[in-house]
């Protein structure tokens, strides 16, 4: 299986490899959500500017440490040559600045209204930085990638009976064999091992990393149960409902195929980073974009999110690969999806063979092929937040 | 003496917006793009899915309210389809005091292009349909948000209730954006904004925000053109600048369309 591929990317002082090399634009407070928009719009270097949009205004509450994990990890992503934060002048915003700097020294430049003065002068002065040091990531060319080069996240989002059969078990096939060329890939969404975790607890390489699977997902049940709600009743939601899947348990078992039949090398908290390669299960809530920001926070630099209901989101710097589940509604939807895996129910492909077009649509992709959600603009982002709730 | 726009069920307001809704975060790039192509508001949001408990029903009607506002003449819900928040639901909802509200929804709509061109179609026949006409408006409802100095508001307060306005005051939170979600639930048409000291001057995409400076802030003092008013104006000054801005003047929050709306949260998402 594709034994003559090659993979390219950008080297990254901190042994990371980008397969994107964005130019980030990061408001860190949402009364600057429409200045960022409007220098990414128009500024010439278009093409490789990518921004986000967020409802954070700078409060540093309960979520504070989340919210800073996150920030500061999206803007060092390894598919990101160069960040431009652009804040309001706080403490706050100062600390998730400091804590990007410390993980990855690359350009991050940090502009703020309170000395630009008005919105006009920082929009210009985003504006300027953004040609500043525009030449130097232009310059940056892709070189062959190591496979440990690979931090693969494995998603899926709008599931339906057919996930748990065809595109999910495909996309473990894939992340199996970079597992064994010496990739990282990981798993998520606690919700959906949920019913599952003995199973993936079995495979991990040590009985500390299986215990920590369990204790993940007990601590997961704990704390809705603490907000006085059986999650058991709100999921699966009515759209996998409708999509044919009966209970949460059916679901998790599904959900966790797309983690193959590797062993697990670790467990990581909502945003934290591997540091060996390996498969890992992330802490993850399974609301679709919390979890896509927190890979992104955590050096994710590509995405295979699979699909039965069909859904078009993207995350603004991990190339994001959507897989159907089902022959309809790839043909129905076909601007949101980039492969089908609904030949394997309609009897015209093997898991395997599925699981072949998958990692060779990994490898074009990483190598700068644009699947949907990017063609499309997709950069959806969301601030994962606990509300307060202590467990 | 204020002219405002007869926004058919949605009461008589002062601006005259057509609200493209994305009721998931999926559909918010959508919105974006629907908006631009038909001049409508929107906000890019996190919300409508994979939430729980008090969340559902309190995203849904945080949607509806925003939907009802008496600055809104029509609305486009735009949903994904298998989201928690079902759009068609919403819709109902919303069409049952607000009819002229319309629905479409991605996953029925042969993917992204087809839900743009029938979104627009849409949002177009709506506001096709509709003619702005413009009408006295006897009592406007003013929100008061932060942290204004307690004698002017005292003010304020009395002399906008003496010309038979009615003033309401939310101050929750020290971030303004998250006290502006309780004013837009009580249907205020102008907002005046007295930020926190370290926070800026914002604002929302369909209700004007008037901002007072706080001449005591770093922070305020260094951005003293991008407010509207000092803490120092007087009670008569400040509603004189109430009535412009519902009369049509832009506020300067609105002119540089300056801040997003945040839905209000409970409880983690699943």
């Amino acid at each position: 299986m594709a034994t003559n591929t090659e993979l390219t990317g950008f080297p990254r002082n901190n042994g990371r490899w980008g397969f994107r090399n964005y130019i980030l634009l990061l408001p860190l407070h949402n009364a600057l959500n429409q200045l960022v928009e409007n220098v990414r719009v128009n500024h010439p270097a278009n093409s490789v500017l990518t921004a986000v949009a967020h409802d954070w205004s700078g409060e540093v509450d309960a979520d504070w440490d989340r919210i800073r994990r996150v920030f500061s990890g999206f803007a060092v992503n390894p598919n990101v040559g160069a960040t431009i934060v652009v804040g309001i002048g706080t403490e706050a915003e100062n600390e998730i600045v400091q804590r990007a700097r410390a993980h990855r020294k690359m350009p991050i430049a940090y502009l703020t209204l309170k000395e630009a003065g008005s919105f006009d002068a920082l929009q210009s002065e985003v504006a300027s930085s953004i040609s500043e040091v525009f030449p130097l990531v232009a310059s940056e060319k892709r070189i062959p990638a190591p496979w440990s080069a690979m931090i693969l996240g494995l998603e899926c989002g709008g599931s339906d009976a057919y996930s748990g059969i065809t595109a999910n078990p495909a996309l473990g096939v894939a992340s199996d064999r970079l597992v064994e060329l010496g990739s990282t890939s990981i798993l998520a969404e606690t919700m959906e091992i949920l019913g599952a975790e003995h199973l993936l607890a079995a495979r991990a390489k040590t009985p500390e990393v299986g215990q920590a699977i369990i204790d993940v997902v007990a601590r997961y049940e704990q704390s809705i149960s603490y907000e006085g709600i059986d999650i058991r009743g709100a999921q699966p939601s009515r759209g996998n409902i409708e999509g044919g899947l009966t209970t949460l348990e059916e679901k998790s078992l599904g959900a966790a195929k797309k983690a193959g039949n590797a062993p697990f090398t670790g467990v990581l908290d909502y945003a934290h980073i591997p540091t060996e390669p390996g498969l890992y299960f992330m802490d993850t809530p399974g609301h679709d974009i919390e979890q896509l920001t927190g890979f992104a926070a955590s050096d994710v630099n590509i995405t295979v999110f699979t699909t039965g209901r069909g859904t078009p989101t993207g995350s603004a710097v991990i190339p994001t690969i959507k897989v159907a589940t089902n022959t309809e509604m790839a043909t129905a939807l076909p601007d949101l999806i980039d492969l089908n895996a609904g030949t394997i129910a309609d009897g015209t492909e093997t898991v395997v063979e599925v699981g072949a077009r998958i990692f060779n649509e990994i490898i074009a992709v990483a190598n700068g092929k644009l699947p949907a959600a990017e063609v499309g603009g997709h950069r959806e982002f969301n601030l994962s937040r606990l509300y307060g709730s202590t467990l | 003496m204020i002219t405002g726009y007869s926004n058919n069920s949605r009461g008589i307001g002062v601006r005259s917006y057509q609200l493209i809704l994305p009721s998931v975060v999926c559909s918010t790039h959508l919105a974006k793009k629907v908006a631009e192509q038909v001049g409508g508001v929107t906000f890019s949001h996190q919300h409508g899915c994979g939430i729980i408990g008090p969340d559902v029903a309190g995203v849904n009607d945080f949607f509806v309210a925003l939907a009802g506002h008496p600055n809104i003449q029509s609305t486009v819900v735009l949903g994904l389809g298998c989201e928690t928040i079902q759009g068609n639901e919403l819709t109902d909802s919303i069409t049952s005091n607000y009819p002229e509200t319309e629905y479409v929804v991605i996953q029925e709509s042969a993917g992204m292009a087809g839900a743009l061109d029938s979104s627009i179609a849409t949002a177009r026949a709506l506001l096709d349909s509709y003619t702005p006409q413009r009408t006295a408006l006897e009592q406007l409802t003013i929100g008061v948000e932060g942290f204004p100095n307690p004698s002017l508001l005292n003010e304020f307060t009395l002399l906008a209730e003496n010309s038979g306005h009615k003033v309401l005051a939310s101050n929750a939170q020290r971030e303004s954006a998250r006290n502006f979600a309780e004013l837009i639930r009580r249907k205020c048409h102008v907002i005046l904004s007295f930020p926190d000291a370290n926070q800026p001057p914002t604002g929302l995409p369909l209700i004007p925000v008037i901002t007072v400076a706080n001449e005591r802030s770093p922070l305020h003092q260094a951005l003293a053109s991008e407010f509207d008013e000092l803490h120092s104006v007087s009670a008569q000054e400040l509603l004189l600048k109430v009535i412009n801005v519902a009369n049509g003047e832009k506020s300067k929050s609105e002119s540089k369309k300056v801040g997003d709306i945040v839905v209000p949260r409970m409880v983690r998402s699943v």
